[in-house]
């Protein structure tokens, strides 16, 4: 059953009735807002949001601009597995898979686009990426544009590595390591 | 020719003159006014954000200079200029365009009467610093601004919009109300100045209470101050007593107004806000009036006095009314964004069983004091 609260406000007295007192008092409080602020400006804390942002916080960093890692011979991480545009929940991925010559073992994306317009920034894709290769760490919040087609990523917008990168560790691709690594003793 | 001859007789000299001293004192006063309209626009906007912790407009720049966005009305100008001006197909064409216009000149015409200054003299020519010296200015400007009300309703009637309607039936009874009360409230003054013209009260307000106290209305009225706010306040239509327009549940009686017609109504209320603020400047706090300054310079109780060149005096009065003006803007705009909205029947009953009664009484107690005074 839903509980009613009951709340017994104590009856007005006659200053608050008048209530030209009770005028007067808020008056007071508003004016000195506006002085206060009139002279401190500084003490707002309003944030002229598209020029200044604030910094992000903890998990609100792994919500931001996707990017696709690369590895330390500029090839891709992405091995075109799909995965992450199965787990998209707005259906944003596209991908279309392409084989490496040289390569037997993996595919590469010859298309990966992420189309922002649709995005809702879950995240689910990167967990999702067996290859951690799709991440949405970039700390850019995609603001307004002024075309549609601003809001279409194709695959060569995304490639980024971030400083300190490429890192080979980490991940499930070990077969793409080894590749690596035979290829460099070669 | 010889028909004529009379009439350039009246052409004299000294007709010419007035009608150019009046001609350039009017384009002097309504050109500052229209110009400090504009700036309240922006001065709304700025200072309510300021009150309630924000920033408020910055965004509109010229060359990339926004000058704490003081660009902010012309950039309004322009916008309203560029929409569509829309007239709804069943409503009455005539009214609907007169309906504005019927807004905003008597607005405009109770300005002829606020003194904004005491006299100039310009090699022997004295000029009085009113666009109109009329002897019974207060009477005037109540009259004309008893006009007001045909503009609210016929824009709401000729719209043929309920919600129009509604809020015109609003108004019709809200300001006719208030304006019996805004009478009522001056009553006290004229008792105690026996004039009605504003000059002379103002005139009369330079005088000192006990040898210190400048002699103001608001020294002598106090509870007549408060009453006159609020039924000017409502007369305005602004917020605490803005069911008129009521944005929440009806948008009010320029509902189906577009573009400039729509600005013309708005620009009136601004307007109004600098008649209320002049008309309790000049009734209440003393108008043009600076403390112990008369026409020769400061005369301080002590017995010291300062000459003053008298053109310094003039201007200095000038802009103690400016001043005056300003500050009572400021504070109809801040307890415009302090108090909540009444509602209609608080609205109703606050001016015939609060304002009406109080103002009443405010009357019977200054007719004593003055019988008790000797001085009626």
């Amino acid at each position: 059953m839903i509980e009613i609260k009951k709340v017994n406000n104590r009856p007005l007295n006659l200053l608050e009735r008048i209530y030209v007192w009770e005028i007067f008092k808020g008056f007071l409080v508003t004016s000195r807002h506006f002085f206060v602020n009139l002279f401190f400006p500084g003490r707002i804390i309003t944030i002229q949001y598209p020029e200044v942002t604030r910094p992000l916080e903890y998990a609100a960093k792994g919500r931001t601009l996707h990017r696709l890692k690369l590895r330390a011979d500029g090839s891709p991480k992405c091995v075109a597995c799909f995965l992450c545009a199965t787990a998209c929940p707005a259906y944003c991925i596209h991908i279309e898979a392409a084989e490496y010559t040289d390569n037997p073992v993996e595919k590469y994306p010859a298309v990966f686009d992420v189309d922002l317009s649709r995005c809702v920034m879950c995240g689910m894709c990167v967990e999702a990426c067996p290859e951690d290769a799709i991440a949405m760490d970039t700390e850019i919040i995609p603001g307004g544009v002024l075309k549609r087609e601003q809001l279409y990523l194709t695959r060569d917008k995304l490639f980024k590595n971030l400083p300190g990168e490429p890192s080979l560790k980490g991940a499930a691709n070990r077969l793409a390591n080894e590749y690596s690594r035979e290829a460099g003793r070669q | 020719m010889e028909r004529l001859k009379p009439l350039i007789a009246l052409l004299n000299l000294d007709l010419l003159l007035f009608i150019a001293v009046s001609a350039v004192k009017a384009g002097f006063f309504l050109g500052a006014i229209m110009g400090f309209t504009a700036f309240l626009t922006w001065v709304e906007r700025k200072l309510s954000s300021l009150m309630q912790d924000r920033i408020g407009p910055n965004r509109a720049a010229i060359f990339g200079f926004t000058l704490l966005g003081l660009f902010h009305p012309i950039a309004d100008g322009i916008k309203l200029m560029m929409k569509e001006d829309f007239v709804p197909a069943r409503a009455d064409k005539v009214l609907f365009t007169l309906a504005p216009i019927i807004t905003l000149v008597p607005v405009l015409a109770a300005f002829a009467v606020i003194p904004f200054g005491n006299y100039v003299d310009i090699m022997g020519y004295r000029v009085d610093l009113v666009i109109a010296k009329l002897p019974l200015g207060l009477l005037y400007v109540l009259a004309v601004s008893g006009f007001a009300i045909y503009g609210t309703f016929l824009a709401g009637w000729a719209s043929k919009s309920n919600f129009a309607l509604l809020g015109a039936l609003r108004g019709a009874a809200q300001m006719i109300s208030y304006e019996v009360v805004l009478g009522l409230t001056l009553v006290g003054l004229l008792m105690i100045y026996g004039t009605a013209d504003l000059q002379q009260i103002v005139r009369a307000q330079g005088r000192l209470l006990f040898g210190f106290i400048p002699a103001w209305g608001i020294v002598y009225q106090f509870p007549a101050f408060l009453l006159f706010l609020t039924a000017a306040m409502a007369e305005n239509k602004r917020t605490p007593f803005d069911v008129v327009e009521g944005e929440s549940e009806i948008i009010g009686y320029f509902m189906e107004y577009s573009s400039m017609r729509f600005a013309v109504f708005m620009f009136a209320e601004f307007i109004e806000i600098i008649l209320v603020a002049m008309l309790a400047a000049t009734l209440f706090l003393g108008g043009w009036q600076i403390p112990y300054l008369s026409e020769a310079g400061f005369l301080f109780p002590g017995g010291r006095s300062i000459a003053v060149y008298p053109y310094a005096v003039a201007l200095a009065q000038m802009a103690a009314f400016a001043l005056k003006t300003a500050f009572m803007c400021w504070v109809l705009m801040t307890l415009r964004w302090t108090v909540p909205r009444f509602r209609f029947d608080q609205v109703m009953k606050l001016a015939w069983q609060g304002v009406l009664p109080l103002s009443l009484l405010n009357i019977l107690v200054t007719g004593l004091a003055l019988v008790l005074a000797g001085k009626l």
